[in-house]
């Protein structure tokens, strides 16, 4: 038999959150300690050794951990990687310093662009050139990249990237270069375009192979340190990582590709959501995940989280895109949508309310934690209109200071505003609210979907506090609210299959399209899959491959599943998603395939959550004033824990628990269901 | 009506996100390169008298403030009592809209109960518009089809009569025809979701909400004017121009809470297509004022009314009809810097030096080795200017805000080769802050035919100026096989030509003399000098 429990650690800024489940009967354990910033391992495996030991759980009964960290985004957006060098194609060392030419910002005249992460003197220029079609046109010049690699090498670095013209169409030149770089560097940490991301576009290309290369040499050490840990602690179990699309790989892959990792924590908030949509009946779903500093956002489509080739770190502006490095990387697509509790609110010259994007932190934190913060935060303002109590933050661990709030939303807001404190307050909470609505929807057309009909999932402390309201804003009905937001990533760890996705990006139309080739290069992609996803110790359960499509003559592209290798097949698979997502189809314009994607996944767990009981029935813990509709009302206050399945809540209502509040507006009604979570209907 | 301040922020949130949602629409089901990949269009919201509320975040400043123009020019011709549910107006004449006839301006009155509660419009551009525009154009007749103002949709049914010119007309009309049915799906989405915002913010008409927010607007920019002392500055700007070289001359004048850009005596318009008419001027002022006293307030009208611009009829940022206008950009992207470095005398913080700018770009047209012809174009920045705080980037665009693309895709469109994209070093100006550098971009032709190249590039015989005290940075150049040629040329490449282009640097801010030891040793160190 298999060992029974199952792990998920993620490592956050501030907290390392575990999660441990006995698979037996599906109950879960959950714990929280501070994060190590300078030996991250450390948290962890006091983090797996506490829980172990509370629950009484023997380490040979661990069947794996799985893993999601910061580490990889942490170490790119503080510069924490290791020296790295840059080989490319003679003439074009500079395209990693030139970008894309655009301003992230069309009315900053000061806007800046990221430094790159190599400087211009280790960015060094081989002559050989190659072709569009993969043709050389000059050949490898091996001295000179002999005596690049040497020069790099006395200068230093711990790693090299390699980004030569056209190398996703001929990997050949690069290839040599890492056989050249093996006799000449040995100990140094060497990455390859065509092998990262084997796509067109030089600077994306190269950026990405180099951020890789930069944290490479770093991740591996962490890893290895960890992996020694968790073996001394008994564990005897494989470690698993989660990538940023969701899917999970053994520790050796991973080590190779840490560029993979570089979401991986909120793709485990995603996978959280995704399980518990499901579980709800709702495939459909937006997850909203709101903590302390920021709010993101996600699409699941019938299940399948939205994906995407496109991410950026180290943002100058964090909510501009283009401001940052470009990685094309397999993501979970989320996007920033605005605020978190700790960001701080402010009347600016229009005599407006704004709030963030700076955050108060942990340190001081909002003027409520009562730590010296003078400026209004969003949890401030959550406080004085009665969402929060003062005495049950964190489960009272915190006692929250409402006069310093007042004091602080009064001085800051209501004076220049001209209202009261609450109705300031509310000012800010509604300000938010319609910000990250208004960026959800823009990030649902962006993906050309009816925000309407999706199911909305809060995560994160602050989510549930304002998910009624941002649900309101965006037209949307229905709300599933898990129990343990606050560690949801962790335990969306354990609800990923085993997965690894290939991508390959070659422009046809399909009317020429060379099916046979194409067969074949899937197939190829296939057995890399295959063989990558078995590395853990699992066989192959899906395969699943889509296209990316458009019209000819248009630029972006609508991925659909594709079942069968036809043309017709094809081009009904893109219309019938073209259709849902504009209102129309062209059907006398040529279609064409822009990409393709290759998802190779193991058995997706059975997360079986119900057999759970349910708390006593007798929730209801009080009353409190709260803002709803313009004035205060009394709205009754339940403890979660203690809910009845079957048991149903109607608004004005609060129903805490640890982390958070679920707030529950007039005109709402919320049903805790036997998979433990509470679904709101929105009036 | 006064409404109150909260719901205000939110009603105009929502309204500037319901433009960037259509625009995001029109970009995703665009048919053109430049509407998806260089944003070249705007959407725009208008309220019932025409005044423009809001407009999409993310468009080239071209087109700041011009739809309310066109709009008006557009109803001298077609008065709004005239128009029915379901119309929409067109016209792409240089003089009524942005300035040339690439730019394509619909405008759409939205009706309730009746009567124009709001107009919705957008302006994009299309990449040929028939004739014959180049450097050679004499007169505007010979620049394209000029759509006089016209309803393209009556009553929802396009008017199959316009449809017919343009078909007629255009060399690629597929393109031009699907980014235009784009953009009526994009009013057919947008303007029941406008009705519903208002009537979820409780606000009972798109003219309450438009008077505050142009009040708030105003309010802040003159707050921002009032805060810089009262001050007179002149100054000038020489463009290369073509026979000759053409003088832009301001005097900017700040008197309490309002600002006066004054270009008289600036020369005459030329026979050439660079004359800029007044709309894209204005939009091209009006952003760079923008730009150094309230960045942040989203596009409206509320925003430019403490601005008085004055240019004479029949100069070259003011031209008369039909004055060749094409390349109008040569001209209109020295105001922007022309007013910055006029600001910078008494705001100095607020500004940044010139740039290498106006645009560089190439066309280049041939034939494949099967016969087909292309036209393909490409953007390339050069150095950005230095401000009080920092350096300028290297190769960013501005003052419009063009991307450049790929080698590898251009490789795969054309039968020629990038050799080099490297930036110059040493071509930034000198200060205290060093101007961004430019770069040089070497196209070989490795086809087996010609390849014809056609461009227009300015600041080669007039480089980015620097401010105070910064120095210069280094003018463009435009090279054939290592040797100069004009900057305003079409040139056939015979199969293993190199034709190179430099852009041009950024000034420098500040004495050179004020320039650390530190910040010297790593423009040495990376190889920047």
């Amino acid at each position: 038999m298999q060992a029974p429990y199952r792990i998920g650690v993620d490592i956050g800024g501030t907290f390392t959150d575990l999660v441990l489940l006995d698979t037996r009967d599906g109950r879960l354990f959950n714990g929280k300690v501070l994060t190590t910033p300078h030996a991250p391992e450390q948290a962890v495996l006091d983090g797996v050794r506490g829980l172990l030991a509370q629950h009484g759980v023997a380490p040979e009964d661990v069947r794996h951990v799985i893993h999601g960290t910061t580490l990889v985004a942490n170490a790119l957006i503080e510069r924490r990687g290791v020296k790295t060098g840059f080989l490319t194609t003679q003439g074009f060392r500079d395209v990693q310093e030139i970008g894309t030419e655009l301003r992230h910002d069309t009315y900053d005249l000061f806007m800046r662009r990221p430094d790159p992460l190599v400087p211009r003197r280790l960015r060094l220029e081989i002559p050989e050139r190659l072709l569009p079609d993969g043709g050389i046109r000059t050949p490898l010049d091996e001295a000179a990249a002999r005596a690049a690699i040497r020069a790099l090498r006395e200068d230093g670095v711990s790693a090299i990237a390699v980004c030569l013209l056209h190398a996703f169409a001929n990997p050949a030149h690069e290839r040599r270069i890492a056989e050249l770089a093996a006799e000449e560097a040995p100990d140094i940490a060497l990455c390859l375009s065509s092998d990262l991301v084997p796509e067109i576009g030089e600077y994306e290309r190269g950026s990405t192979t180099i951020a890789n290369a930069y944290v490479l040499p770093v991740f591996a050490r962490y890893l290895a340190r960890l992996e020694a840990g968790l073996r001394e602690a008994g564990i005897a179990g494989p470690l698993f990582l989660m990538l940023s699309d969701g899917g999970t790989v053994a520790g050796a892959v991973a080590a190779r590709h840490p560029i993979r990792l570089v979401q991986s924590g909120p793709a485990g908030g995603v996978q959280a959501a995704r399980v518990i949509g499901a579980a709800a009946g709702a495939p459909d779903v937006l997850c909203f995940d709101m903590g302390g500093t920021t709010a993101k956002a996600a699409l699941i489509d019938g299940g399948q989280p939205q994906r995407s080739l496109d991410f950026e770190v180290s943002r100058v502006d964090r909510f501009r895109k283009g401001s940052g490095l470009p990685l094309k990387v397999p993501v979970v697509e989320m996007i920033e949508i605005g605020a978190g509790g700790g960001s701080i609110a402010r009347v600016d010259a229009l005599g407006l309310v704004r709030v963030g994007p700076d955050s108060a932190s942990s340190d001081p934190g909002p003027a409520c934690y009562g730590l010296g913060g003078t400026e209004p935060t969003v949890t401030d303002c959550d406080l004085l209109l009665g969402y929060l109590a003062p005495g049950s933050f964190l489960g009272g661990a915190m006692t929250l200071d409402v006069a310093a709030a007042e004091t602080a939303v009064h001085e800051k807001l209501a004076k220049p505003l001209g209202l009261s404190p609450v109705e300031a307050a509310f000012a800010v909470h509604e300000t938010v609210n319609t910000a990250m609505a208004q960026a959800a929807a823009i990030h649902a057309l962006e993906k050309a979907r009816r925000i309407e009909g999706y199911t909305l999932v809060p995560i994160g402390g602050a989510g549930p506090v304002h998910a009624v309201e941002v649900a309101r804003k965006l037209g949307i009905a229905r709300m599933v609210v898990p129990a343990g937001a606050g560690v949801a990533s962790a335990f969306g760890f354990l609800a990923a299959p085993i997965s690894f996705s290939l991508l390959r990006g070659q422009v046809a139309a399909l009317a020429t399209l060379d099916l046979d080739a194409l067969r074949a290069m899937l197939d190829g992609m296939e057995a890399e899959g295959r063989a990558l996803v078995a590395q853990a110790g699992v066989e192959a359960a899906e395969i699943r491959i889509r296209a990316a499509l458009r019209y000819a003559g248009q630029g972006y592209q609508v991925e659909a599943d594709i079942a069968e290798l036809d043309r017709t097949t094809i081009r009904a698979a893109f219309e019938a998603e073209y259709r849902r997502l504009y209102g129309r189809v062209e059907s006398n314009l040529p279609v064409e395939c822009v990409g393709w994607r290759v998802t190779v996944s193991g058995p997706t767990p059975n997360l079986d959550l119900g057999a759970v009981p349910g708390g006593s029935g007798n929730a209801r813990k009080g009353t409190r004033q709260a803002w709803f509709g313009g004035r205060f009302v009394e709205a009754a206050v339940f403890d979660r824990a203690a809910l009845a399945p079957g048991e149903a809540i109607s608004g004005p209502a609060l129903i805490e628990e640890r982390e958070s509040t679920l707030v529950l507006p007039p005109g709402t009604t919320a049903r805790y269901d036997a998979a433990r979570n509470l679904v709101v209907e929105i009036g | 009506m006064t409404i109150p301040a909260l719901r205000l922020g939110t009603a105009w949130a929502r309204i500037c996100g319901l433009m960037d949602e259509a625009a995001e629409t029109f970009v995703r089901t665009s048919f053109s390169s430049v509407v998806r990949d260089n944003w070249d269009m705007a959407v725009g919201l208008m309220d019932s008298a025409g005044r423009q509320v809001a407009q999409s975040s993310r468009s080239v400043p071209s087109f700041v403030g011009t739809m309310p123009r066109t709009l008006a020019a557009m109803l001298e011709r077609i008065p709004a009592a005239r128009l029915s549910p379901g119309d929409v107006l067109i016209s792409n004449d240089g003089y009524l809209g942005t300035g040339h006839l690439n730019d394509i301006t619909m405008i759409r009155p939205l009706f309730r109960s009746g009567r124009i509660a709001a107009w919705i419009g957008s302006t994009f551009h299309c990449t040929d518009i028939g004739g014959a525009p180049s450097v050679e154009a004499r007169d505007s007749w010979e620049e394209g089809l000029t759509i006089p103002v016209a309803r393209i949709l009556r009553a929802g049914e396009e008017n199959e009569d316009v449809v017919a010119f343009l078909e007629a007309n255009l060399r690629m009309p597929e393109e031009a025809l699907g980014d235009i049915r784009a953009q009526f799906a994009m009013y057919d989405q947008a303007a029941p979701r406008l009705f519903r915002i208002l009537e979820e913010e409780g606000i009972p008409d798109l003219d309450a909400l438009a008077a505050d927010i142009f009040g708030r607007s105003e309010r802040a920019m003159r707050a921002a004017i009032a805060a810089v002392p009262d001050g007179e500055v002149t100054d000038e700007v020489t463009a290369d121009g073509f026979d000759h070289p053409v003088t832009i001359r301001l005097r900017l004048a700040i008197q309490g809470d309002s600002i006066t850009l004054d270009f008289s005596g600036t020369d005459p318009q030329i026979a050439r297509p660079v004359n800029s008419p007044l709309n894209f001027s204005r939009a091209y002022s009006n952003y760079a004022v923008k730009c150094a006293f309230d960045p942040a307030t989203p596009n409206n009208d509320g925003s430019f009314r403490p601005i008085t611009l004055i240019a004479p009829e029949g100069c070259i940022v003011n031209p008369r009809r039909p004055a060749p206008v094409w390349g109008r950009h040569l001209t209109g992207h020295y105001l922007p810097m022309l007013v910055l470095a006029a600001l910078g005398r008494l705001i100095p913080d607020r500004v940044i030096a010139e740039s290498g700018s106006p645009l560089w770009n190439v066309y280049f047209t041939g034939e494949h080795a099967d016969g087909r012809r292309y036209t393909r174009m490409f953007f390339m920045n050069g150095g950005h200017g230095a401000a009080a705080s920092h350096d300028g980037p290297s190769c960013l665009s501005f003052p419009s805000n063009v991307a450049t693309q790929p080698v590898e895709q251009f490789e795969n469109a054309v039968p020629m080769l990038i050799t080099q994209k490297s930036l110059i070093p040493g071509s930034g100006g000198d200060g205290a802050r060093r101007g961004g550098l430019g770069q040089r971009l070497s196209f070989e032709v490795v086809g087996g035919k010609p390849v014809t190249a056609t461009y227009r590039h300015e600041r080669v015989q007039h480089p980015p100026r620097g401010l105070l005290g910064g120095g210069a940075g280094r003018g463009g150049r435009d090279l054939v096989n290592g040797k100069p040629v004009p900057a305003k040329a079409r040139i056939v490449l015979q199969p293993g030509d190199v034709i190179a282009f430099e852009t041009p640097g950024g000034g420098g801010f500040g004495d050179p003399r004020e320039r650390s030891a530190e910040d010297r040793a790593r423009d040495a160190a990376e190889g920047y000098v």
